[in-house]
């Protein structure tokens, strides 16, 4: 993305005063972080006084250990990671054949399941939480972290489906019709053309796919009941519950919970962007 | 150019010959493969669960019958909670689309640091919802949160507010932190259209005296128009959708003064365990999420037609 210059009438005191309100907006944007990160750090006592002090007298990095030692969150992130592994690899392999039937091929119905994708993906979890769990109920789903993780998936789909039809869709043409010259049949150009070509799409919908099952709290909340079984979102939620959680603690899991997300989120940003609006916005 | 008709006749050939060689890659049928899986997928876990709650919304004590519908329309309880979620959905869509907008055009302009600045405005966005909501709440305690160290600077403030057991501020603080978190999206959003607005427009403008607000009023927020339309959409039905902030940071109260449809809906099924009425409310969340989709696609069909 290139430099845009700056507007017109541009004086010379306009960057001062821009670079003065960029600095303030960010620092008052980044102060819930900031808070966050820093309640983390340090004695409890300090967070429950008041005023509370802007900035701390000591850091202490033993909240982290005691977390990891006395509350069940390194036990949380373990069935976490094991559900959010299984949505990477259920829509990568749902989300594949069916990115490239909307992007390369005509068929009758193809905007009808676009649109179907679309009604799906903006559906609110509130919608079918209750029917769900009569299903899940009925199947003896309730409390299994595979079912739990089909239905991330089924949930996470259609956003994926999206940024790869967009990823494939950028895919110029001519290599594809070159392709088939050569003799490669559809299946082939899928697999030898458009996934080599569209690495940072597949990337993209695994961050996608991973972090929305990562943080998502509503489905996990009603199906998982048995505590071993907790994501730490759930487990996360209990624990701010609980009076007796040290305040660093629950900090320090927000902390440690947060991490992944964020590292990776600015990572693949332009692509997660092109994704949420459908392929509508030129990134 | 002139090479392409004959190449479009050869990959045709080619294209049949591949499809003689092998049955259902060249068949009729292989797209409708392809999209299988997913189809029955969506189908069991999203399309079915919407069928069966509908469904349940039509179970009465003397067979089928709206008469969960005959309750909801009576219940000022149900009216109230649109209320709520209107209340609650205009306001963060406003607010996101003009916080979003004002950073989009603050940070439309080369200066150093700007990937820092992007990088750090994108985290909100990327933090989970729990943490979020844990963040918020300690920063809101009315004995020791950080929110009222700030708040008493001002003249007057003698007192902590009980943030979240006053229904107007607990109001507030939802939509203020749902906007806090979403904002980067727009923003990030917004940034790249106002990048896609030619620049020679904005030379032509000047050439001709505009002011800057004239530029502003002719020619960014033309250019941007149909994004933020398709923003505004993208952002009501966001907020409809949001469960996690507002049942971890107020649970719906104080009493019903933050619940809206999403809580709504979670607290018949689960708290009152009235699944026929949570059937309902889900219903009415259906249309409004459809209607609002449909209104997506035709404000992407204009992006996409101006572009």
């Amino acid at each position: 993305m290139s430099a845009v210059s700056t507007r017109p009438g541009a004086s010379r005191i306009e960057p001062i005063l821009r670079t003065i309100a960029i600095v303030v907006v960010t620092a008052i944007v980044m102060f819930p972080v900031y808070w966050m990160v820093v309640s983390a750090l340090r004695p409890s006592d300090e967070s429950l006084s008041f005023p509370p002090p802007l900035l701390p007298h000591a850091l202490e990095f033993s909240s982290f250990g005691q977390l990891f030692a006395e509350k069940p969150i390194a036990h949380w992130l373990m069935p976490s990671t094991f559900v959010a592994s299984l949505t990477v690899i259920g829509p990568l392999i749902l989300v594949i054949p069916a990115a490239y039937a909307l992007s390369r091929l005509y068929w009758v119905g193809r905007s009808a399941f676009g649109l179907m994708l679309l009604f799906t993906q903006m559906m609110p979890g509130a919608v079918v939480v209750a029917p769900v769990l009569m299903l899940y109920r009925s199947l003896g789903w309730t409390d299994n972290l595979w079912a739990l993780a089909l239905l991330h998936t089924a949930f996470v789909v259609p956003l994926c489906a999206w940024v790869l039809k967009t990823s494939f869709d950028s895919v110029p043409k001519e290599i594809i019709e070159a392709a088939l010259i050569d003799g490669c049949d559809r299946w082939k150009v899928l697999w030898l053309v458009l996934l080599p070509l569209t690495k940072p799409g597949l990337v993209a919908v695994s961050v996608i796919a991973f972090f929305a099952s990562w943080n998502e709290f509503l489905f996990a909340s009603t199906l998982i009941t048995k505590n071993d079984l907790y994501t730490a979102s759930l487990g996360l939620a209990t624990l701010m519950t609980q009076l007796d959680t040290p305040l660093f603690v629950l900090m320090a899991a927000g902390v440690t919970f947060s991490i992944l997300p964020v590292f990776f989120y600015m990572a693949i940003q332009r692509h997660l962007l092109r994704g949420l609006t459908a392929g509508a916005v030129k990134g | 150019m002139a090479l392409a008709p004959a190449l479009s006749g050869t990959a045709t050939e080619a294209r049949r010959r591949a499809r003689a060689r092998r049955g259902v890659v060249g068949s009729r049928a292989f797209p409708y493969l392809l999209i299988l899986p997913m189809l029955a997928l969506e189908g069991a876990l999203v399309i079915y669960p919407i069928i069966r709650g509908a469904l349940f919304s039509l179970e009465t004590d003397t067979g089928l019958g709206l008469d969960n519908y005959r309750t909801m329309l009576a219940d000022p309880d149900f009216w109230r909670m649109i209320g709520h979620t209107l209340v609650f959905t205009l306001s963060v869509d406003v607010a996101i689309l003009a916080i979003g907008l004002s950073l989009a055009l603050l940070m439309n302009w080369s200066f150093r640091g700007r990937g820092l600045v992007r990088s750090l405005l994108t985290i909100p966005w990327a933090i989970p919802e729990v943490p979020v909501a844990i963040t918020f709440v300690l920063m809101l305690d009315p004995s020791f949160g950080v929110f009222n160290a700030f708040l008493r600077l001002f003249p007057g403030v003698t007192e902590n507010p009980q943030w979240l057991l006053d229904p107007v501020l607990a109001m507030v603080v939802v939509i203020a932190v749902t906007v806090w978190k979403g904002f980067p999206f727009y923003s990030l959003v917004l940034l790249s259209a106002l990048q896609s607005v030619p620049d020679e427009l904005y030379e032509a403008g000047r050439i001709d005296g505009a002011g800057r607000f004239a530029l502003f009023r002719h020619i960014t927020l033309p250019g941007i128009r149909d994004t933020l339309a398709l923003l505004a959409v993208l952002a009501f039905i966001y907020s409809t959708q949001q469960f996690t902030l507002i049942w971890l940071i107020t649970g719906g109260g104080p009493v019903d003064a933050t619940t809206t449809l999403a809580p709504a809906i979670y607290m018949q099924a689960f708290r009152f365990y009235n699944f026929p009425y949570a059937g309902a409310i889900a219903v009415v969340g259906f249309v409004i999420s459809a209607v609002a989709t449909l209104v997506f696609v035709a404000a992407q069909r204009r992006v996409e037609t101006s572009e």
